[in-house]
């Protein structure tokens, strides 16, 4: 079971002081979390991209290879990759890069995540997402494993002879995974390639989330990539957390009633009870977080929000600790359970040691 | 079994536009019944989910009692709704209950609308605002609109009683003659939450039109 943390970079005043960090601040800020990310003892660091205010998400392949330098161990991810508006020439260069950079530290997830007005800032019509979706990865995926691509599409320049470098590490990609809150479409893409398959899991009640992941599992074994219960799945979460479940409450809520993702809007309360939102007690979240596999199935990685609506620098390193507390009880209730033949999240060294098992 | 629900948009206890949702309500049970068809009907009232209505514009997403509405509607064969008149039109609290449908959950659905005012100046209300708004959502808006100010509802010539026995009898015979998309006479699946229907990869991929040469 892979366990991390995901950020989308916002840049948000804290309400409680007034203040809003500087871009500088809040880049650097995610910089350091993601080292303490890997100083207690977490999996997975994994960052979005956005091209617009008021988030600093852009250049990922920068961020990441910057903490791929200072980190030794935690495999950094992103929390999208624009699949729609980036050029996917660029994503398998780049991405096949910091591979090559960090040692194979590396994996990738697909998504849509931009708003109306940045697709045409990047020549693209949000009209065309999905489409945008699934053509821009069949090239990315081809790029990653055919050495010279010929290539025709409605989206972009047609490709004649093109070689993608660097060539993937060990000539093995990154492994993949699509993220989607309510599109069938990404979920069908996820299982046609076998790759894994991300639910947000944070603004939506869980029935939409145990919608999604069930559609995907059936199509991943339709597909005939394994049994639906061993697919590849990713799910997301938010937290907060103090020693004191109140004390949690109170500290949270200015953030929560003001945040622009859902401030303004139903109570802290109601939206921890529809919600997999969990704000409370470190002994609170390992219970509720357990709880996810009860409909999603026994699942690979769990990626949690703890850095955004504002929240100072100094509380989001205080949340890393009390996550790195409960980490050993939340390793032991996901094995809890788990069948033998659920395979653990792939990465670059299981993947070459799959390749390798595979007659030529 | 068809399922005829009401929803009625009045704020004030008692209201006046409930008290015409109820007089539709049973007019349009006895009408369906006299066609030969069991009935059932249920009244949605919106004031208490006006919170959770607010809340769904900002998360997306219905909660508790808003998302039990909501599946009513979803699954009735017919719909009666009443709404009072504010600043000449519906009022925001109606016009959100129908804008966090699902996109297609109005499709084929016979609708019968109706309105209350304190005034009669505000009749055309029906033709200016409500039946334009239900044609938007595909649904089927019976010819007779109820529309009735507080004169009305103290009237001796029958006159209320009588278009609403009217207009109850356009609805009944749309919802019993199997003008609903929804026409057996048995329990529908429930509707899942949103759609999560397949389309094979092959097919996204030529939609796409993209990976043409190999």
């Amino acid at each position: 079971m892979q366990i991390g943390i995901f950020t989308v970079g916002d840049v948000t005043t804290d309400p409680t002081t007034g203040r809003t960090p500087t871009e500088n601040e809040r880049i650097k800020a995610t910089v350091a979390i993601a080292k303490k990310a890997e100083e207690v003892g977490l999996d997975v660091f994994a960052t979005g991209e956005h091209h617009n205010p008021p988030f600093i998400a852009s250049a990922p392949t920068t961020t990441l290879a910057y903490i791929g330098a200072q980190t030794e161990r935690i495999i950094l991810s992103t929390a999208t990759t624009l699949i729609t508006t980036d050029d996917p020439v660029l994503i398998a260069e780049d991405y096949a890069k910091l591979q090559h950079l960090t040692d194979g530290r590396v994996d990738l997830m697909m998504g849509r995540g931009n708003t109306g007005p940045v697709y045409p800032w990047f020549g693209k019509d949000i009209r065309q997402g999905i489409n945008l979706a699934i053509e821009n990865y069949a090239l990315l995926h081809r790029l990653w494993r055919e050495d010279v691509v010929d290539w025709e599409g409605r989206f972009r320049t047609p490709l004649h002879g093109f070689t993608s470098t660097p060539r993937p590490l060990d000539g093995t990609p990154p492994f993949v995974w699509h993220g989607s809150i309510r599109s069938p479409e990404i979920a069908e893409q996820a299982a046609y390639y076998g790759d894994g398959f991300f639910h947000n899991h944070i603004f939506w009640p869980p029935s939409h989330t145990a919608q999604l992941v069930s559609l995907y599992r059936e199509r991943f074994e339709h597909y005939e990539h394994g049994p639906a219960d061993t697919a590849i799945v990713g799910l997301g979460g938010q937290i907060f957390m103090r020693k004191n479940s109140q004390d949690a409450i109170n500290e949270f809520r200015p953030y929560f009633d003001n945040a622009p993702v859902y401030g303004h809007g139903p109570s802290l309360e109601d939206f921890m009870e529809e919600t997999p939102l969990t704000v409370g007690s470190p002994q609170q979240v390992l219970e509720r977080t357990l709880t996810f596999k009860e409909y999603a199935g026994h699942y690979q990685r769990q990626l949690f929000l703890v850095d955004h609506a504002g929240l100072p620098l100094k509380t989001v390193l205080e949340q890393l600790d009390l996550l790195g507390e409960i980490l050993p009880d939340l390793r032991k209730g996901f094995a809890e359970g788990r069948p033998e033949h659920i395979p653990e999240a792939p990465t670059h060294a299981s993947l070459i040691a799959q390749k390798a098992e595979v007659p030529a | 079994m068809k399922r005829i629900v009401v929803v009625a948009a009045g704020l004030s206890v008692p209201s006046s536009t409930r008290l015409l949702a109820d007089l539709l309500g049973g007019a349009v049970e006895r009408s369906v019944e006299a066609r030969g068809a069991d009935v059932e009907v249920e009244v949605v009232e919106l004031r208490p989910l006006a919170h959770a209505l607010a809340d769904h514009l900002l998360t997306g997403f219905p909660s508790g009692d808003l998302a039990t509405a909501i599946d009513h509607v979803h699954r009735a064969d017919g719909l009666v709704v009443v709404t009072p008149v504010f600043a000449a039109s519906y009022s925001g609290l109606f016009k959100t209950f129908f804008d966090v449908l699902d996109q297609d959950a109005l499709d084929g659905k016979p609708v019968l609308v109706a309105a209350t005012a304190g005034t009669a100046r505000h009749s055309l209300v029906l033709e200016h605002a409500l039946r334009p708004l239900f044609s938007y959502l595909h649904a089927v808006v019976v010819p007779t609109g109820v529309f009735a100010a507080t004169e009305d509802f103290g009237g001796t010539d029958g006159a209320l009683e009588k278009r609403v026995e009217r207009a109850a009898g356009e609805l009944a015979a749309l919802v019993a003659g199997g003008g609903s998309t929804s026409t057996a006479d048995v329990d529908p699946a429930p509707r899942p939450a949103r759609r999560a229907t397949v389309t094979p990869f092959e097919q996204l991929l030529r939609e796409a039109g993209g990976d043409s040469v190999r």
